[in-house]
């Protein structure tokens, strides 16, 4: 082995262990709550509930973590496109990590936002993030009723519902 | 000419057939409590056996009415439960006939079609002689296991498939 081959290798063996050490240091597995699917059916259940209440038939999705499905429920007796649309307020809430409603606002008068050109964002209200303490479990979305403040009524009821496991 | 009299006088008498036989057609479907109820009690079935599945349940033309991924399963199976509700709804039969159906013609037509899944776990649901819907449970060691819980969902709602 050369003198330079030998110093590279050198080299490349101390920036490997400073590495591997520094790796290790920072290395820890995540611990988060994260929904199961009782809270999830419950949530999506109590907001349909409500919303049938205040007259309105609706249909939920209430997503996870990673945005995917943990319970869907279509509503036989809404419109067949409040299945798709609740769960793309629903993505758009959990994405954003705040009510879908406010990206409606945000994005009002701009048809070109890079986000419209995403999978699945929605510029509508009736979606909420799902929060334990800051950190964003997921979400839930609802569409049917007449207005999306109506829907966000509902999406409410359905996280205030479990207020006391989300933490 | 008597030919092209023929071929009128018999697309007329069609017509006329036709809008005597014109009718609405009648039918019940699943409601969303009911598939809630349904798929609630599948999940709850199989946790009680000591198995996480996942599950679906579809309504008439396939439609997804309740998805509900379990606790802890793997992350096929809410695809997995709605392929096998999908094949027991379009089979009008639970999905392990569609298994059965693949071992002894693997090359069955069916297999070609989106959706279509040979695995046990599935029932159709009924009202009499009519299919409304079907439901679909993944994620338990075995298909046997997953049409048990399945049947579950099915019996606890009895008495509203009427």
């Amino acid at each position: 082995m050369s003198h330079i081959a030998k110093r590279i290798a050198g080299i490349s063996l101390g920036a490997a262990v400073l590495c591997g050490l520094s790796m290790q240091a920072d290395a820890q597995l995540l611990t988060h709550k994260d929904l199961s699917v009782e809270v999830a059916t419950q949530i999506a259940m109590t907001a349909v509930d409500t919303c049938k209440a205040n007259g309105y038939n609706v249909s939920a999705h209430v997503l996870g973590r990673e945005g995917q499905v943990v319970v869907a429920m279509r509503n036989p007796a809404a419109g067949f496109a409040t299945f798709e649309n609740s769960m793309k307020k629903a993505y758009t809430a959990r994405t954003t990590r705040a009510p879908s409603g406010k990206f409606a606002d945000a994005v009002k008068g701009n048809p070109n936002a890079a986000q419209f050109f995403l999978t699945n964002f929605v510029a509508a209200q009736g979606a909420l993030p799902i929060m334990v303490g800051n950190d964003t479990i997921g979400a839930i979305g609802i569409s049917g009723a007449p207005g999306g403040d109506k829907d966000e009524v509902c999406a409410k009821a359905g996280i205030d519902k479990v207020a006391a496991q989300l933490r | 000419m008597k030919t092209i009299a023929i071929i009128a006088g018999l697309s007329l008498a069609g017509l006329l057939a036709g809008s005597a036989n014109a009718q609405l057609i009648t039918h019940k479907d699943l409601s969303l409590p009911t598939a809630v109820t349904m798929a609630q009690t599948a999940l709850q079935t199989c946790k009680a056996q000591g198995y996480s599945v996942s599950a679906n349940v579809l309504g008439r033309s396939g439609e997804v009415i309740v998805a509900m991924r379990g606790d802890d399963t793997g992350p096929h199976t809410l695809e997995n439960s709605f392929k096998k509700a999908w094949t027991s709804r379009a089979q009008r039969a639970p999905s392990v006939n569609f298994a059965n159906t693949l071992k002894d013609n693997p090359t069955a037509g069916a297999r070609s079609l989106s959706n279509m899944v040979p695995a046990q776990g599935a029932l159709p649901i009924m009202v009499g002689n009519d299919v409304i819907g079907a439901i679909g449970v993944s994620g338990a060691p075995g298909g046997d296991k997953d049409e048990a819980c399945a049947k579950s969902g099915i019996e606890k709602v009895a008495a509203d498939l009427k």
